[in-house]
């Protein structure tokens, strides 16, 4: 870099020793002499002052600590987009190669051409480039005019995160000569991004997936940017501190992929503005502290109006805490996948698979749950376990056997959208079901009275007997008791809600709840 | 033309296998029925490789009819998981007569697999496999996936095995073998099955990969996001290694490493032949450019043990070779800077007699992955495979567990019915220790 600095280097990105910053002052600095450069670091503890020395303001940081003077000669501005490519592609074993030497004949003289070999293998060797990678190689400019486009034209994928690249249009100067560009991650890069709409020219029309992560872009610029991209599929735009502030009308129609990861600043409001791009199948909202999500068009149990193509969501590492958030995503007409780890309501390690049922249940078309397919076992399962975990609850709170004569309260039906479509797919829960009682073994024991119709001298027992114990073993226990031979024993059974009606217990293998027995009824003995 | 043969035995092999076939069919552009797409011949006719066909011909075979045919044969003693394959996307992409099936399974019994029910099938696998190894103009060697403690995969491994070295000795043969999980158990009796197949498999196989499924159910659970990992998702992630292995084998590249220069620079002895694989980078697709690694971030992320794709913890032994398998945007440059790097690193210990210790690979084409899986894309990916004695403690653990049941001769009955003896149960555990004390030796200093 020359001494003699021209004002157009402010604002430039450059590195030293492996730090990047921005030129913000370029001239002398009373008392010592010498040409100096004032520079905004990225890292706002790397400098020593914010700006200022000896009291005169010559540029302003952002930090106390922000901002250093150098010298121009120590500071590296960085080389052009070629030479990068170069340092980066050409084996360097070809240039040393002595070149094998050709005969061409001009006139009637051979001229000898040395080297000419490597030279040809190291250009065919740049277009037959097609995925480059240049992050971190401090480029900062497209460098000569038309460069770029002879020597590499075919690059589809290009990174040039960390680099030194100051402003988009710089980038435009690159993408201009790189027709076939579909692929382009500029994240890392401090951008001055367009501050008016830019005329369209064309640049940008192969361009699919665009990276700027990390740029501390705005989502005005966003738009601006985007409005140069007609085909663009793929956007990412992690840790911007972004604000979504306008709804996209013309750009960003085509979008199938929005990344908004890490972006503290949005909130579920701002989601409204997004909500109509009509080919959005990916949204990616990790860790943006998102709590809550709202549908006010959708009543509940209907299906929203926005979002209308989102298939997949991703809300990692948010706060999500109230099961409405799920209540609510049931209303996303195409959402097939979903992923929420790490979210307050998830992250309690010993019900992961109680957590893992109820968000099957509450989202019906669901098909994937935090990577994992939902098979039609485990929905079925989920919605038969939600149907009766919360029967009582719907029970008081009007629900009735027969739909007809159904009057929900308001506050159900708002906790729990889906439970009517589960009654109707699965039937009403029954009385049966909803009773719970513990499962100890004393509540499974049956009370019962024991009678002998023919004996009627004999007392009536009464005796605690498990359901699952067999015909054969009442009879053993019965013969045991009377001093009877088991063989001669028949037994039989009424209960007292139908006097009159005895049942044979005939089967010795069967037990007595295959027999219906149940609690208070009477064994009946003959010999 | 230096032709693959892929042998996918036991349902471990063949869901693999699947997977792997899938992977290599979105590599070269083939679509499930074996047909190349039209805008995937305009990119052959502009790739910089001379050689086009050529990176095809190792694995696919190119019928009249303009279709590529796997060079793979898949075999179970039970129909079910063959049935899946048959009926499944990929069904027109194979050839009938490659998915051989049984109809009595070896029910994770060695002795099954080995004696009684594999020997009925053996020669028609036999047969099948003449055939495809004639379709090859200059076969370079066989590549056979399975696992150790599944009844086919063990014991009919065991008994190919010494029919392929006995029909085609000088031919490479290498395995991709699952080893048996740690903590999760699939059968009680595979310590019994591992011990019996690596016993009598040790001296036909030149290089063993190891894979396990606790480890890469972690990656994919930690790493990757997924919540409960099914085989679905472990064998998506196990065949981006191997795809990486082979990657040299069907791509042109740089600096190209095929099967026979493995097993030159990672075999110090014929039987320590059990490299460890690592893979790297391994990023979660929702987080993808987040985080963008180097060529050094992931040559070091492969020295750690959370991206193996074995248990085992390699500063507790030395490392015998490294194979370095870079794939994608990698210069030679940056790739012997980032090793350098890492043999100046103390936590790295070679042994005493190979100092040096690594060979690098580079394949310019960057790894694919599937479209809705897991794992997010990369510009670079590195597979290693690492000879270290740390894989030790892999055999120690299945050593002790088979000690176990052994000591009571707990489920050694089953094997004696279908006619093995005791004797071999010793002999084949006598050659495990053997083997412990083989690495020891090799981990020793001068």
């Amino acid at each position: 870099m020359s001494d003699t600095l021209t004002l157009d280097v402010i604002g430039r990105r450059v590195e030293v020793n492996g730090e990047h910053a921005t030129v913000r002052f370029a001239g002398v600095v009373p008392p010592v002499a010498g040409p100096w450069l004032g520079v905004e670091w990225d890292n706002p503890e790397r400098g020593k002052h914010d700006g200022s020395h000896e009291g005169t303001v010559y540029f302003k940081c952002r930090h106390p600590t922000g901002g250093s003077f150098i010298r121009p000669k120590k500071v590296n501005f960085g080389i052009d987009f070629l030479t990068a490519v170069k340092n980066r592609y050409v084996l360097e074993d070809e240039l040393q190669e002595d070149g094998k030497e050709q005969t061409v004949t001009i006139g009637n003289k051979p001229v000898e051409t040395i080297g000419f070999d490597s030279i040809m293998k190291q250009q065919s060797q740049l277009s037959k480039l097609q995925e480059v990678s240049l992050r971190n190689c401090a480029v900062s400019c497209a460098g000569e005019k038309g460069g770029v486009a002879e020597a590499c034209p075919n690059i589809r994928n290009v990174d040039l995160s960390k680099n030194l690249l100051s402003s988009w249009d710089e980038v435009m100067r690159i993408a201009d000569q790189l027709r076939h560009l579909e692929v382009l991650n500029l994240s890392e890069n401090k951008l001055k991004f367009p501050s008016g709409s830019a005329p369209l020219t064309g640049t940008f029309s192969a361009l699919k997936v665009l990276v700027l992560n990390r740029t501390g872009i705005t989502w005005a610029e966003v738009l601006r940017c985007a409005a140069g991209c007609p085909g663009l599929e793929e956007l990412y735009l992690e840790s911007n501190q972004i604000f979504i502030s306008e709804r996209p009308t013309d750009v960003l129609q085509t979008i199938k992929l929005l990344d908004l990861s890490s972006n503290q600043l949005i909130d579920e409001n701002q989601l409204f503005l997004i909500a109509h791009l009509p080919r959005l199948e990916q949204l990616i909202l990790s860790d943006i502290g998102i709590s809550s999500i709202h549908f006010p068009d959708a009543g509940i149990g209907c299906k929203t109006s926005m979002f209308p193509s989102l298939q997949y969501l991703v809300v990692n590492d948010n706060q999500i805490s109230q099961w409405s958030f799920f209540n609510e995503l049931d209303k996303l007409p195409s959402l097939r996948a979903l992923s929420c780890l790490r979210n307050p309501l998830t992250k309690d390690d010993k019900d992961t698979q109680t957590t893992r049922q109820l968000i099957i249940a509450k989202i019906g078309q669901l098909k994937t749950l935090n990577k994992c397919e939902i098979l039609p076992e485990e929905r079925w399962g989920a919605e038969l376990d939600y149907r009766r975990a919360f029967g009582n609850e719907w029970k008081k709170a009007g629900g009735h056997q027969d739909l007809d004569k159904n009057r929900l309260s308001e506050e159900f039906l708002a906790a729990h959208p889906r439970y009517q479509f589960l009654c109707l797919k699965y039937g009403a829960p029954e009385d049966g079901e909803l009773k719970r009682q513990p499962l100890m073994l004393k509540n499974q024991l049956l009370t019962l009275k024991i009678k002998y119709p023919h004996q009627l001298d004999q007392k009536v027992l009464e005796k605690q007997l498990p359901g699952s114990m067999t015909i054969q073993k009442v009879k053993g226990l019965l013969s045991r008791l009377l001093k009877v031979p088991v063989s001669d024993l028949l037994l039989s059974y009424e209960s007292p809600e139908k006097p009159g009606r005895e049942i044979e217990l005939e089967n010795d293998l069967k037990s007595l709840q295959f027999y219906s027995v149940e609690n208070g009824d009477c064994l009946l003995v003959r010999w | 033309m230096r032709e693959c043969l892929s042998i996918h035995v036991g349902q471990a092999g063949i869901q693999i296998g699947d997977a792997c076939w899938e992977l290599y069919c979105l590599e070269h552009g083939i679509q499930p029925d074996g047909v190349v797409l039209d805008s995937q011949h305009n990119q052959l006719e502009n790739a910089k490789t001379e050689h086009t066909n050529a990176s095809f011909d190792t694995f696919f075979r190119e019928t009249r009819a303009g279709k590529y045919v796997p060079r793979a044969l898949f075999m179970d003693l039970e129909p079910t998981v063959i049935d899946g394959i048959r009926t499944g996307q990929r069904r027109s992409l194979f050839h009938p007569e490659q998915l051989l099936s049984g109809k009595e399974d070896a029910a994770s019994n060695y002795a099954r697999g080995r004696y009684s029910v594999g020997s009925e099938v053996i020669d028609l696998v036999l047969e099948r496999t003449r055939k495809l190894a004639e379709q090859c103009g200059e076969l370079q060697g066989f590549l056979i996936f399975r696992s150790f403690g599944g009844g086919t995969g063990s014991g009919f491994t065991s008994l190919l095995m010494e029919r392929l070295t006995g029909e085609y000795s000088k031919k490479t043969k290498l395995e991709f073998s699952v080893y048996p999980a740690p903590r999760v158990s699939t059968a009680v009796v595979e310590p019994y099955n591992s011990v019996l197949t690596t016993h009598s498999t040790t001296e036909h196989a030149d290089c063993t990969f190891m894979v396990d499924n606790e480890a890469v159910y972690d990656i994919c659970h930690h790493k990757l996001g997924v919540e409960r990992p099914s085989y679905a998702n472990i064998n998506r992630l196990m065949v981006q290694a191997v795809s990486s292995i082979t990657a040299s084998l069907r791509f042109e590249g740089p600096l190209n490493v095929d099967l026979i220069e493995f097993q030159t620079n990672l075999v110090p002895y014929p039987r320590i032949h059990f490299p460890i694989t690592t893979f790297a980078p391994i990023v979660s697709a929702d987080k993808a450019y987040h985080e963008r690694f180097s060529v050094s971030d992931i040559t070091t992320a492969c020295f750690e043990s959370s991206n193996q794709l074995v248990k085992c913890d390699p500063r507790l032994g030395k490392y015998m070779a490294c194979c370095l398998l870079y794939r994608g945007d990698v210069v030679p440059r940056e790739a012997n800077a980032a090793i350098a790097a890492m043999k100046a690193r103390h936590s790295v210990q070679f042994v005493d007699w190979c100092p040096t210790g690594f060979k690098v690979g580079i394949n310019n084409r960057p790894p694919t992955v599937m479209p809705g899986g897991d794992l997010a894309k990369a510009h670079q990916a590195l597979c290693m495979l690492s000879n270290t004695t740390a894989i030790m403690q892999a055999w120690a653990r299945l050593d002790h567990k088979f000690d176990l049941m052994y000591s009571k001769r707990a489920f050694l009955h089953w094997y004696i019915r279908e006619g093995m003896e005791e004797a071999e149960f010793l002999e084949a555990r006598e050659d495990l220790a053997a083997l412990e004390t083989d690495y020891e030796e090799a981990g020793q200093s001068f």
